[in-house]
């Protein structure tokens, strides 16, 4: 079955006075439908602006540079998401596409009430007044808020319930893919087990696709079923959840993976030095200057992004055929 | 065996008409040598307001911090000055504790200036190299730039060596990895249990986030609405927690092990959570409506934090505040 979302060589940077800076450079990834994806990376490594410009929502100066983003939906329909004119974007986003941005609990408007905010964007893209506050229940219904919430004031709903009104309306739609960014980052981790659950509950039953952009390694491992590590504006690995974490083959998410301070009693190490800020992502391969496995190539060839079987992906010299026949 | 610091039925209220209770009757001690202790507990648990308490910017409502056993709001200019040396804080924002138009390294300056801790400039600068090394800073890439210039992690560990310029014998750290990356956090912890091993500092380590205190080991402090509900040796207490909410929020830690996944779905159980306002009346256990296991003694009184009673744990180390083990 072909994937949901097909990204191939998406670059986005940010315009200056004379160039582009290149935040994310060539992405290709697939994601397949129903899965739960998460991308995870540093601060910084282009993950927030991936999921923007897969939304097509970047604005100034963040723009998009080249790259094509097919979505194919269950009822035969294919768009050309770079292609489509921002009113068709409308219609497709909310309905067929979804977004939680970071910190979106914190974007309601304190002076309306829930109904007023959920049904308000329903209504917009062509349902009645009842219909609309008909599919805000249930959507409520889906992260375990009752109904009654609709007449409350944002300032009335403590953090964990804000996030799930915002998740209810994100869903309301019944969107094919959801992308959320830093979920339940500011949230304590029971409240963050419990969204994470919820929203695995209405991937199973709306058979929905999410995409989940976090730093947290332990999110992606408890709910996500591949993972795509990215790294200076570059996907280094994907693979499915029990590889990445068993096995990494990138010597970066072999960094990442050991530098997750667990209980046990013995020391971790971080990784070494600092990730590259888009102004000055080094040459060849971006994490050469803090890789330990570094050989000469990595310093002037720029490592693609290449099957090792199993459905894995890793842009990693030390992987690539002649490398590995010389070793 | 006397304590570093001594908290004593500590209490916070917030507020007029509605009376919030930040912190209501907290105690514990940190010993005299050197400890790591983790204060953990949601947002509005009432930690960060216990650390502002102990650092004496915040006057509490009740309640003493006694510091090497003098009370630190009855102190003399003198005492105040041997406090403010010895006790030193790391707070969250490694961004907006810098003054972005002097040099970073003006942190480090001040502090050997205002405490006289150099001769003169040569030794500043040494002293200075020490303890970026001592945090594993390379001076060159920290001296005589700017705070933007550096990265979250550098910034933080550059407190960190301000801290160490003191010799402390207690950091009160706030949150002091939430801002920084996931693979810097290991190396910043790594630096306090340095800290701890080798220049004898201890560290009252406050965090939401369980699976950095179950790093740093040493005790653990359990807060839910401003109470201690459970508190014993971290590991044993991540191990075989006693409390109710003790289980429910250690169980919730999400472990960076695809293979070790949440078991049983909260998503629609008996522990959604309570929005604020509901709770009413604090003569009872705060944790009744979430608790799986509430009795009816739990609406009457409030339990007091005492030795854990129970057959299934032998650790003498442990004290729960629930009446299913009194």
């Amino acid at each position: 079955m072909p994937a949901l979302l097909e990204i191939r060589g998406l670059s986005a940077g940010l315009q200056g006075r004379r160039s582009i800076t290149q935040v994310v450079s060539s992405v290709d990834l697939d994601v397949q439908r129903g899965e739960i994806l998460g991308v995870v990376g540093e601060s910084g490594c282009g993950k927030s602006t991936l999921a923007t410009a897969i939304m097509r929502l970047l604005v100034p100066p963040q723009v998009l540079q080249s790259g094509s983003m097919t979505l194919r939906l269950k009822d035969g329909n294919t768009y050309e998401l770079l292609e489509l004119p921002e009113t068709d974007l409308r219609q497709l986003r909310w309905r067929h596409l979804s977004y939680i941005p970071q910190g979106s609990m914190n974007s309601l408007n304190p002076v309306l009430r829930i109904e007023r905010q959920m049904t308000d964007t329903l209504i917009q893209h062509g349902l009645s007044r009842e219909e609309a506050l008909k599919r805000s229940i249930a959507a409520l219904e889906m992260v375990n808020l009752e109904p009654r919430l609709l007449d409350s004031y944002p300032h009335e709903l403590s953090g964990g319930m804000r996030q799930r009104v915002i998740i209810a309306a994100a869903v309301s739609m019944r969107p094919a893919l959801i992308v959320a960014d830093e979920l339940t980052t500011a949230l304590d981790v029971v409240t963050q087990r419990q969204l994470l659950q919820e929203l695995a509950g209405i991937r199973d039953e709306l058979g929905a696709t999410i995409l989940i952009i976090t730093h947290d390694m332990g999110v992606v491992a408890q709910i996500a079923d591949r993972v795509a590590v990215m790294y200076a504006g570059k996907i280094a690995e994907l693979g499915t959840v029990n590889d990445i974490f068993e096995s990494p083959l990138h010597p970066y998410s072999q960094g990442l993976i050991g530098a997750i301070p667990r209980a046990g009693g013995h020391r971790v190490e971080g990784l070494p030095g600092e990730a590259p800020s888009p102004w000055n992502y080094p040459a060849g391969c971006r994490f050469h200057t803090r890789c330990p496995h570094v050989i000469d190539r990595c310093r002037a060839q720029t490592p693609a992004l290449l099957p090792q079987g199993d459905g894995r992906w890793a842009a990693c010299h030390l992987y690539e055929p002649e490398v590995l026949s010389n070793a | 065996m006397r304590d570093l610091l001594v908290v004593e039925n500590l209490q916070q209220v917030f507020g007029g008409r509605t009376r919030t209770y930040a912190v209501d009757g907290v105690s514990f001690r940190i010993p005299e040598e050197p400890a790591i202790v983790s204060l953990v507990g949601e947002s509005g648990s009432g930690k960060s307001t216990i650390a502002r308490i102990i650092l004496g910017l915040l006057q509490p409502t009740a309640g003493r911090v006694l510091y090497e056993g003098t009370d630190i709001f009855t102190r003399d200019r003198k005492w105040n000055r041997k406090f403010r040396g010895e006790v030193q804080a790391v707070f969250q924002d490694p961004y907006s504790v810098y003054n972005p138009v002097y040099k970073a390294e003006r942190v480090l300056k001040l502090v050997i200036r205002k405490f006289g801790l150099a001769k003169s400039k040569a030794e500043a600068q040494a002293l200075m190299e020490e303890a970026l090394r001592a945090v594993d800073l390379r001076p060159e890439e920290v001296l005589g730039r700017h705070p933007h210039q550096l990265s979250g992690g550098q910034r933080q560990r550059l407190m960190l060596a301000r801290v160490y310029l003191m010799r402390p014998r207690l950091i009160i750290a706030d949150e002091p990895v939430s801002m920084i990356d996931a693979g810097m956090r290991a190396s910043f912890l790594n630096i306090l249990l340095d800290f701890q091993e080798r220049h004898g500092i201890s560290t009252l380590f406050i965090t939401h986030d369980l699976s950095t205190a179950m790093y740093l080991g040493g005790q653990i402090i359990v807060l839910y609405q401003g109470r201690i509900m459970e508190r014993g040796q971290t590991r044993g207490v991540m191990k075989d927690p006693q409390h109710p909410y003790a289980q429910l929020l250690i169980s919730s830690i999400p472990t960076p092990d695809p293979r070790k996944r949440w078991e049983e779905d909260l998503s629609a159980g008996p522990l959604a959570e309570v929005g604020p306002g509901i709770s009413s009346g604090r003569d009872r256990c705060l944790f009744a409506e979430r608790c799986p296991a509430v009795m009816d003694r739990c609406w009457g009184a409030r339990p007091l934090l005492q030795a854990a009673n129970s057959n299934a744990m032998s650790e003498a180390d442990r004290d729960v505040a629930c009446y299913l083990y009194q």
